[in-house]
């Protein structure tokens, strides 16, 4: 074992690798529980009944129900749905937005507008799903403000655009982290550097994208990679609001995995929809992971 | 010069709209809250006082609140020194096969918690483990990746230099270890402690799949059961119910504010 020669250290080897097991532990059981889902899906265990426990092998049987069953394509599709709108469009543009014209101003509406976006990250997911519950109802606060005093007749939005009002919910919670992030990208560009391509005579778009854009790609490309994997396996705000109704109109993946594994108790065909994400979500980090590397 | 000043004054028009629009539902929320007969409209109280708090902090909502701190508090602790004592050794240490190590912990932090749900509910059935102290450890397994990277590069940002002039003043392991590694790293050790509280505070669907009853639920499964409850809504109640379960976080983050921008820095991919 290579060490730095520091004698406290060295000298108490054993207390300290008593130190890292348990943590050594906790990751071995992650792993175990990541193999095990891998395992569950080529069986038919189910959560209650005959076959919690005399349950069998059955092969690609669960994968072959993904595609030929109603559901999960169905589930994919609103998912994909809510990730571009939510995540990539709503919060990342959104948030850049936001941090450009932000951006070296200073006083109380800056202030106002960073404390009024990082409440929403910051109220609990069950609390936000509570307030726009209320306020998109047929008797809520858009209703009881826009709509009815111009007057039409009130619309129940949580159950008419259900997809809609879930995607702008979650545009509202998360946007304040994209906003940060490309906050502190933006602080990081020398002020010099755009002073200089003004100069030249580039235009404001041309500042954006040859100058500014190329600059942050990696910071682009991190938040891409958090904010798709956090949205598309997200769970609470959506399952709150509308359980995945009305119908399936809002089942996520996240949502169809848990009424198929604790609703209808297929645990086997539940955890080939975990492996399916998995898969999903491990491609799409490398894509990401690829151009966060990428020379420009 | 005459069209920027325009144009920076139509931006701060619309940057001003849009926080109000931002902030709308909490002013919902706030004006429902203290209004002890609320129709769950955005009106100024007509009947103004403080029963729906009173409400929700006795009986049920009470015990709710109470098994909120316990797994978030639990959670954090053990996090902590479940990552503090392997987060030094990892941090001082070449040990082989390290870096392949903290690379898997990158990878684990992608994992999503719904991917290992169905595996986590049925480890926990055969174990006994359907409750809290379940919750806790489930929890805590879950954010260890996290907390566990983040403890190490805070302990790497403390100068092994001090650590060798404590030993040549015949300190211990033990000594240098609580008199002047933690220490030094109280604010990363805050940091994770009071990140780890949040997000398990927060924490939804492992409570909703593994609390069976009532008197157990936290205030997130409790929150969702109120107003997931067919028949009225009681708006006042659930308006002070969420301001109270919001509460916690938001303080942390503000009390937290400046220290929160280092931790933001360690968890970079950088790994």
């Amino acid at each position: 074992m290579r060490h730095q020669g520091n004698p406290w250290l060295t000298s108490n080897l054993f207390v300290l690798g008593i130190g890292i097991l348990p943590a050594l532990l906790m990751i071995g059981v992650l792993l175990y529980f990541t193999a095990w889902a891998f395992a569950f899906s080529f069986t038919d265990l189910a959560l209650v009944g005959r076959k919690s426990v005399e349950w069998s092998w059955v092969g690609f049987d669960n994968f072959e129900r993904l595609f030929t069953r109603r559901g999960f394509l169905e589930s994919l599709w609103t998912t994909i749905y809510f990730v571009f709108f939510s995540a990539i469009v709503g919060q990342s543009l959104l948030g850049f937005i936001l941090a450009a014209s932000l951006r070296g101003m200073r006083g109380t509406l800056r202030t106002m507008i960073e404390v009024s976006i990082m409440l929403g990250w910051l109220v609990p997911d069950i609390v936000a799903a509570f307030l726009w519950s209320a306020t998109t109802s047929d008797t809520g606060l858009i209703n009881a403000l826009i709509v009815v005093p111009l007057g039409f007749q009130p619309v129940n939005f949580i159950n008419d655009y259900a997809l809609a009002v879930v995607t702008i919910a979650n545009i509202w919670k998360g946007t304040a982290w994209s906003y940060i992030l490309f906050s502190a990208a933006l602080d990081s560009i020398s002020r010099e550097l755009i002073e200089a391509a003004k100069v030249d005579g580039a235009t404001m778009w041309q500042r954006v994208s040859l100058v500014i854009l190329p600059i942050i790609r990696p910071h682009i490309a991190t938040n891409m990679l958090f904010i798709t994997i956090w949205t598309f396996t997200y769970f609470p705000l959506i399952f709150a609001m509308t359980g995945g109704g009305p119908g399936r109109q809002t089942e996520t993946l996240a949502i169809f995995l848990y009424n198929q594994s604790f609703s209808r108790g297929n645990l086997g065909f539940g955890s080939a929809i975990s492996v399916a994400m998995l898969l999903i979500v491990g491609g799409l980090s490398l894509i990401y992971l690829r151009m966060l590397r990428e020379p420009t | 010069m005459q069209s920027g000043i325009v144009h920076s004054r139509l931006t701060a028009l619309a940057l001003t709209f849009m926080a109000i629009i931002w902030v709308s539902p909490f002013t919902w929320l706030l004006l429902n809250a203290f209004d002890t007969s609320s129709t769950g409209q955005l009106a100024w109280p007509t009947t103004p006082g403080v029963g729906n708090f009173v409400a929700a902090v006795s009986g049920d909502s009470g015990r709710q609140f109470i098994n909120s701190v316990i797994i978030a508090a639990g959670t954090a602790t053990l996090s902590v020194i479940v990552g503090i004592a392997a987060g030094y050794p990892l941090s001082r240490l070449n040990i082989p096969g390290r870096n392949a190590f903290l690379w898997a912990l990158v990878l684990l932090r992608m994992l999503p918690a719904v991917g290992v749900l169905v595996p986590i509910y049925f480890a926990a059935q055969r174990a006994g483990l359907l409750n809290q102290l379940g919750v806790i450890l489930a929890l805590t397994i879950l954010n260890l990746p996290f907390t566990l990277l983040l403890l190490k590069n805070f302990f790497d940002t403390v100068p092994i230099e001090i650590e060798e002039a404590a030993y040549v003043e015949g300190a211990s392991l033990w000594q240098i270890v609580t008199f002047v590694v933690l220490p030094l790293s109280r604010a990363g050790i805050a940091v994770v402690w009071f990140f780890t509280f949040t997000s398990a505070w927060n924490e939804f669907l492992l409570p909703l799949i593994f609390a069976r009853v009532q008197d157990a639920f936290p205030m997130s499964v409790g929150l969702y059961a109120a107003f997931g409850r067919q028949g009225a809504i009681n708006y006042g109640f659930l308006a002070a119910y969420s301001i109270i379960y919001a509460a916690p976080a938001i303080a942390v983050y503000f009390l937290l504010r400046r220290n929160l921008n280092t931790g933001f820095a360690g968890v970079g991919v950088k790994g």
